[in-house]
């Protein structure tokens, strides 16, 4: 094919690059390896340096490890060079987490380049050194950040605000608060560069913590323009969360007007003030005035109620809520909301989005075009619609995009998009997606004015080379049919004209116009009677099996309608009835049905003709190769016996009447009213505008639904005054040290001020409570990671209750050993010496003056898994397994009752009758008697076991799980029960695990350390064990996200008590002196209650030893009841030294 | 936020990747990339937005280059999408141009520029003239030094000024000999064309591209003698947006050098400079095509670069196109793994003495009688001299500024998405 074009484009390009690669690093790419890298990084010239650091990125670049370099590359991180540096740190980034002991040598020089003059130097060694991710280092990154945070270049400052998510983004659950508070403070920064900076780790920190932006908020959206454009993306965004949080939504925006269908179009005619340039779209509104809302509204109001809802609630829950009963439908009036006009907060929003629309970043425009949609009244919204239409011709990749956003706006308020139809017409250079997501948006906004004109262009895509496209058209074509009768007649000959020429290869277009046909003929078939003549007359020439089952099912379906049809019926049947043997499957289960049909609606005189017809097909079909039509063919004749079979009359009455009922069932059958199917169902789902949710259309990971409106409630009236105080506290660090003196005590009185007069932490308490409301429970079940930060706030006065003062530095370190090899304690001294008045004035510092840190490692929960034991061995009870696990439910009955999940599970291949378990009631005296004993019987009216429901009937392979509750009398000693299995009885033992006496107890660390300090002596019981089960997790290799080794340890821990025992976990921490490879002084906390008596129980585990060694682990109890607390000492021991299964 | 940017080549080699966050992203994500793009072929080879397994995928295709992004979590999909847009920019702009070999050969500065373009996923410096400030672009000076001496640094060791003024796209207090600003209007025509001849769509995307040698910070004010015909704008953020919606007046201070001032649309225009007529007819097997280009109204200004490109439909076996004017190509371009057949005509210049025409024959596919599909033709050409808008500049006036500068203006209008259908 094509031998004369010869000369390809990708043969001309090759041809001429060598001469330009001279002086550039070519060869350094090219053969990155050809020398000896090694001596090279030892050389001591700055440029072989250079040149070393190129081939090891030109190896990283090509997806070599090269981590082995890491030693002699770290060294050179002392160089002068700024090149040589800028190399290194490049290197060091992407090794770093693999080799955390040799980058740990490196942090005394970025400390010491963090006191540099130049403040690029600083920015450097500041992204570099938080970005080594290393636990160990993440309270001096902290200490870094807030003394950059002060920096008096703007560039510093801005880098300070970046590092923030890679220091929380180690989960030190000790940083949050200090995190969060700096997050407070750069939002408060008088440059409108670091304000950005600051919104997106905000965005990725707490971005739940919306009273930090109360703080500040108009200060914020008057700053809004200036920030930089990537700033102004994420901030606009929490800025409409907060507006939604504190005020509610607008009552005169689309998101309510689903209950107020007031004419928008209309509105917008006459308020459209917006540009003076637009008279043709003023022209375009006059005409559709009178029937937008004709033909969209019903449409409209409801997709914009929906919309709202999905907005609000995310859609997966909205929907599984809409499935189940529509019980939302009261609980959008509930809501607060406010109004545009005059609520100052909102109007200042929208007063300072409105000129991003101009921007020139496309994803700043299309956020300020969600916050109007969202948020503007009605008649203003308009606004949107020019900049998104201009924003497609910005590149093909935002262009998906942008229309992904403008189907939902146009599917929501048709007549936005109106008047402006043209802009969707197809270029060239659109890709399929675009060209299908415009002939939807299209088909959708089309009005009686612009029909023909779309029309026309549809006729012109119906010709594009691109097949699937044009048979997308057509379907479109029928949709606007189907929605304007007037143009159905025009489309109906244009598509008739399209499926007689259609060709071979053009099935699927072919199809699709069929399609369309029939659906356009269903809204009137009595009047489209020659269309379906002249279809039937294309049988003939049609070839593909799905379009002629519909020709044929059309046939059936209108056989009575009009004058001709009837007519041609006959030689109809007889062609179907000749060529029936060498269709398709499909097509022949429609002959047989639009035979069936036929047969029914037909008058006396053909009956006969089409009865011989029918049970001609129907012979043939029982001989079928294919069963479903076999089975076909069947049920027509059983159904239709009495049409087909009607010769015979000697037949009984009560025959007679069996015929009549399977009459009327082949009329209800056949003949029955077809429903069109309702027109849409919305189960699309809806995102919030411009997410990537939206346009993958699921909820991506993080996605968040607009906060419950007004959930955010202010009670102090402080606010206001709050804003002022924002506004006067300066940022600039050189501002700032006249405020602070030099005297010491001032600094720390300061430091006391500074925590406690922050009404923020009050505020979201309160804040967490109102959108809570069952803390207990979601952090019980899964722990949201959002609502962490706020839970934890309360523990912000914490370290402040150490009385040590101004000489915290000194205590911090005076017990790391280990870190201070490495670290020198004086350079750091020193450097902080060196600016004291700003590095002292926050309470950062004093959150790293106790000696642990906090690891959150809430996501756990997922993996817990309680162990299963076997109740009944499938060899001992003729083929029957039973097997049960503990379960973490709670009794509803009784607190002395356990539940576990029993599953039943029948390994035989005969069925099993009445499965039961029940008490075995001769040992019942006998137990009893040691459990009065034993316990404080109170309770001893309550059963062993809940009387469990029979299972009557299990079959082969079957499984059948059961909530079990029952009492055990010892903490030790089996439960002795009989199984029930067709009839015969097998004994079984249940045994108790004492993990599962226990309910979780949630409290935080101050609850707990008060609960343990009154607890001491002989309630504190203590045991070692030896843990092995870390190092295999570790080997495995560095999995995403928890490729740091003590996160796996305690994963490891946490998991594996968790999944044994019915505990809540209360912390974890880690020594802030901790060497790399050292464990030693991990600390996991958990917590219980015992189920009888609501006890507390407390457990601690403290480890011993190096990561990839079995490690010694400390494990303490702490319980009022003895007896309880020893056993459960020995279960966890035992627990903990079993090594891990599979 | 980003994870990851990785740059693939048109053959799908990795030729970078840069890590961003702890999170990594192995680079057998690419594999899975470059698989599905040769088994899906070209939809997916636009898809801006993909969800593979593990990671959804941002993608650019520019030059033969793709640019690729991934992340986990939710993040504004245009953001990233406009961020690899403004990466290909900056490096097109740093390396003259974008191919293979130049991104290799130059892959040391790709690295530092990524660096300073991006900070654990958040974009970071995104201004090309405070980039140019700290990493030098590679030119011919820099490379003969290289050679010669053996060293060379692209790294600036100072903090441009700029990043911490209120207006970051300038420098601090540039020195220029030259005290000029030109002032463009380049504006591109979007037309379609439909079958039956008449003008379904007509407008006009503009751009007001600056070139500005100014010493110290003037303060500049442009206005349009007729600003109501501009149908919506974007601005570049050294734009004052108070201004323009009052006045609907520039006020700006300018960046150093070439930059883009601002966007804008003229929509609903009625007079298009050329024509194009294609002509189709076909039976038994073969298509008789002719094609007519002449002028329609004439702009008074010269047309020059015309060019009519059209894809030959996948059905056509052979074709035998020969013009009476200009010259014929026909390239079978390779995109990814897949063909197509473009028939490019240039002309040139619009001959005085006759109408330039194509005629030939096509031969189709076996069995086929009349030609199923009709491409679409899309011309080219150039105005020199006039905006065919009709927007105009009224005045351009200068604050701050020790002398007056030498001012220049002109206007050029290209082809955009200029389309007949046949």
């Amino acid at each position: 094919m094509f031998t004369q074009f010869g000369a390809t484009a990708e043969s001309l390009s090759k041809a001429s690059t060598m001469v330009f690669r001279i002086g550039t690093d070519a060869h350094l790419y090219d053969d990155p390896d050809d020398v000896n890298i090694a001596p090279l990084l030892d050389s001591k010239f700055d440029s072989e340096k250079c040149e070393a650091l190129k081939r090891l990125l030109a190896l990283i670049a090509q997806g070599f490890d090269v981590s082995n370099f890491f030693p002699q590359v770290v060294k050179n991180v002392a160089s002068q060079s700024i090149e040589v540096k800028k190399l290194v740190y490049l290197y060091l980034l992407h090794y770093a987490e693999k080799r955390p002991n040799e980058a740990l040598l490196s942090i005394n020089y970025f400390q010491k380049d963090l006191g540099d003059t130049n403040p690029l130097v600083r920015a450097w060694a500041l992204r570099t050194m938080a970005g080594i991710r290393l636990h160990v280092i993440a309270p001096l990154v902290l200490v870094a950040v807030s003394k950059c945070a002060r920096d008096p270049s703007v560039y510093v400052r801005k880098c300070a605000a970046n590092a923030l998510p890679k220091v929380h983004d180690l989960r030190l659950e000790e940083n949050t608060a200090a995190i969060e508070e700096l997050v407070g403070f750069l939002l408060n920064d008088n440059s409108p560069g670091v304000i950005g900076a600051a919104a997106a780790a905000f965005a990725s920190v707490c971005p739940t913590n919306l009273s930090l932006i109360g703080r500040n908020y108009r200060r914020l959206c008057e700053t809004l323009p200036d920030v930089e454009e990537w700033g102004q993306i994420v901030l606009i965004g929490i800025l409409l969360r907060y507006a939604i949080a504190r005020h509610g939504l607008v009552k005169e925006s689309i998101m309510l007007s689903s209950r107020d269908l007031e004419n928008i179009a209309s509105e917008n005619g006459a308020s459209d003030t917006y540009q003076k340039g637009n008279e043709d779209s003023n022209a375009y509104f006059g005409l559709k005035e009178s029937n937008a809302d004709l033909t969209n509204g019903v449409c409209k109001s409801e997709v914009v109620d929906i919309v709202s809802r999905s907005y609000l609630e995310g859609p997966d829950k909205y929907l599984s809520k809409h499935r189940c009963a529509d019980v939302l439908s009261s609980e959008l009036e509930g809501l607060h909301f406010t109004s545009a006009k005059d609520n100052e907060d909102i109007k200042i929003l929208l007063l300072c989005t409105s000129p991003l629309l101009w921007s020139h970043n496309s994803a700043v425009v299309l956020a300020a075009a969600g916050v109007h949609w969202i948020m503007a009244p009605k008649e203003d919204i308009q606004k949107i619609v020019k900049p998104l239409l201009f924003l497609m011709r910005s590149s093909n990749s935002s262009k998906y995009v942008v229309l992904c956003n403008i189907q939902v706006f146009s599917k929501a308020v048709p007549s936005l998009f109106a008047p402006h139809f043209e802009d969707f017409f197809m270029s060239p250079s659109d890709s399929y997606q675009v060209k299908a997501l415009k002939l939807e948006i299209l088909s959708t906004i089309a009005t009686e004015s612009s029909i023909s004109s779309i029309f026309q262009e549809f006729q012109d895509y119906v010709k594009d080379p691109d097949r699937k496209f044009a048979a997308d058209t057509v379907a479109a074509i029928g949709l606007c049919a189907q929605q304007f009768p007037k143009v159905a007649n025009t489309c109906l000959e244009g598509l008739l004209a399209l499926a007689s020429h259609a060709t071979d290869g053009e099935a699927i277009v072919l199809l699709q116009a069929i399609y369309s046909i029939k659906a356009i003929i269903g809204k009137d078939p009595s009047s489209n009677e020659k269309v379906i003549v002249h279809l039937i007359r294309s049988l003939e020439s049609i070839r593909v099996p799905a379009a002629r089952g519909m020709i044929i099912w059309m046939v059936g379906e209108y056989s009575d309608i009009g004058n001709v049809i009837p007519k041609v019926l006959p030689v109809v049947l007889k062609y179907l009835a000749r060529c029936f043997t060498v269709e398709e499957v499909e097509t022949k289960l429609q002959i047989l049905n639009a035979c069936g049909k036929v047969l029914l609606h037909s008058k006396e005189e053909e009956l006969w003709a089409y009865r011989k017809v029918l049970s001609y097909m129907l012979d043939l079909a029982r001989c079928d190769l294919n069963y479903d039509i076999r089975d076909r063919a069947r049920f027509i004749k059983e159904l239709l016996s009495c049409y087909i079979g009607s010769s015979d009359t000697e037949e009984g009455k009560a025959q007679q009447e069996s015929r009549d009922v399977s009459r009327v069932l082949a009329g209800r059958i056949f003949g029955g009213q077809i429903k069109a199917p309702s027109s849409e169902q919305f189960s699309a789902r809806f995102y919030l505008p411009g997410s990537l949710s939206h346009v993958v259309l699921h909820a991506a990971p993080g996605y968040e639904p607009l906060p419950r409106p007004c959930s955010l409630n202010f009670e102090d009236p402080s606010i206001n005054s709050n804003i002022v105080e924002g506004a006067k506290r300066p940022g600039d660090g050189a501002t700032q040290s006249e405020s602070y003196t030099d005297d010491p005590d001032s600094v720390s009185g300061s430091l006391n001020e500074e925590s406690t007069s922050d009404y923020s932490y009050a505020d979201s308490i309160g804040g967490s409570d109102g959108t809570g409301g069952s803390n207990v429970s979601s952090s019980l079940s899964e722990v949201d990671v959002h609502k962490e930060p706020l839970i934890h706030l309360s523990e912000v006065g914490y370290p402040n209750a150490n009385p040590d003062g101004g000489s915290h530095v000194d205590n911090q370190y005076s017990g790391s050993n280990n870190l201070g090899e490495l670290i020198s304690t004086r350079s750091l001294e020193s450097w902080l010496d060196e600016n004291p008045n700003s590095g002292h004035n926050l309470s950062e510092p004093s959150s790293i003056r106790k000696s642990s840190a906090r690891i959150s490692i809430g996501h756990i929960h997922g993996r817990v898994e309680p162990k299963i034991c076997a109740l009944l061995d499938p060899a001992n009870g003729n083929g029957l397994s039973v097997d049960y696990a503990f379960s973490s439910e709670l009794s509803s009955l009784s607190p002395l009752l356990v539940c576990l999940q029993v599953s039943f599970k029948n390994c035989s291949t005969e069925p099993m009758m009445n499965l039961q378990l029940v008490e075995d009631n001769k040992r019942q005296d006998s137990s009893d008697h040691a459990s009065a004993m034993t316990e404080s019987s109170s309770h001893g009216d309550v059963p062993s076991l809940v009387p469990m429901e029979e299972i009557a009937n299990l079959g082969p392979s079957e499984t059948i799980n059961i909530m079990l509750q029952v009492r055990f009398r010892h903490h030790l000693l089996p439960l002795k029960l009989v199984l029930w299995c067709n009839g015969k009885t097998y004994p079984v033992k249940l045994r108790p695990d004492i993990g599962y006496f226990v309910r979780p107890l949630p409290m935080d660390i101050g609850v707990f350390s008060a609960k343990e300090a009154q607890l001491p002596g002989m309630f504190e019981y203590t045991r070692r064990c030896i843990f092995t089960d870390h190092i295999g997790e570790l080997k495995k290799g560095d999995k995403p996200g928890t490729n740091d080794q003590f996160l796996v340890i305690c994963e490891c821990l946490a998991v594996k008590v968790l999944s044994n025992a019915n505990f809540f976990l209360v912390s974890v921490d880690m020594p802030v002196s901790a060497n790399l490879d050292d464990a030693s002084g991990l600390r996991l906390r958990f917590s219980g209650e015992l189920l009888s008596n609501s006890v507390p129980c407390l457990v601690t585990l403290v480890l011993e030893g190096t990561c990839f060694e079995p490690l010694n682990i400390l494990v303490k109890v702490n319980c009022e009841e003895t007896v309880f607390g020893l056993n459960l000492l020995n279960r966890i021991v035992n627990l903990l030294a079993e090594p891990a299964r599979g | 936020m980003m994870q990851c940017i990785f740059l693939l080549s048109d053959s799908g080699e990795v030729m970078l990747e840069k890590q961003l966050t702890g999170h990594r992203v192995d680079r057998s994500i690419c594999a899975w990339f470059w698989e599905q793009s040769i088994a899906q072929g070209d939809s997916f080879k636009f898809m801006p937005v993909i969800a593979s397994p593990t990671h959804y995928i941002f993608q650019v295709f520019r030059e033969g280059i793709t640019f690729l992004a991934c992340t986990q979590v939710e993040m504004p999909p245009l953001m990233a999408t406009e961020f690899l847009c403004r990466v290909a920019d900056v490096l097109s702009d740093y390396l003259g141009g974008l191919n293979e070999d130049l991104i290799k050969d130059n892959f040391v500065i790709v690295y530092e520029l990524l660096d300073e373009m991006i900070d654990n996923g958040f974009p970071l410096t995104t201004e090309p003239n405070i980039l140019r400030e700290m990493i030098a672009p590679p030119n011919i000076v820099s490379k003969m030094l290289s050679v010669v001496t053996g060293t060379s640094s692209n790294v600036s060791n100072t903090l441009p000024v700029a990043t911490a003024s209120c207006v970051p796209w300038r420098k601090m207090d540039p020195k220029n000999t030259s005290n000029e600003v030109y002032v463009d209007l380049v504006e591109e025509m979007d037309a379609i064309i439909s079958r039956d001849g008449t003008l379904v769509k007509c407008e006009i995307y503009g751009e007001v591209q600056v070139n500005s040698h100014l010493s110290g910070l003037p303060d500049l004010t442009l206005s349009f003698a007729n600003a109501s015909i501009l149908n919506d704008v974007r601005f570049h953020p050294c734009v004052r947006l108070r201004p323009w919606e009052s006045q609907q007046i520039l006020s700006f201070v300018p960046p150093d050098g070439q930059f883009k001032l601002m966007s804008y649309r003229v929509k609903k225009l009625k007079n298009i400079p050329i024509y194009v007529k294609p002509q189709l007819s076909s039976d038994s097997g073969m298509c008789r095509i002719s094609v007519l280009v002449g002028i329609k109204n004439d702009p008074r200004k010269p047309i020059d670069s015309i060019t009519v490109e059209f894809q030959l439909p996948p059905c056509v076996l052979s074709a035998n196109l020969t013009p009476n004017h200009g010259t014929v190509n026909i390239l079978a371009s390779k995109v990814l793994m897949f063909f197509d057949h473009t028939c490019s005509w240039s002309i040139g210049r619009l001959p005085k003495d006759k109408a330039p025409s194509l005629s030939g024959t096509l031969v189709l596919a076996a069995g086929l009688e009349r030609l199923p599909v009709f491409p679409t033709f899309q011309v080219g050409f150039r105005v020199m001299g006039i905006a065919l808008s009709g927007l105009q500049m009224d005045k351009l006036d200068f604050k701050n500024l020790p002398s007056r500068p030498y001012k220049g203006f002109r206007g050029l209008t290209r082809a955009g998405e200029y389309q007949v259908r046949s």
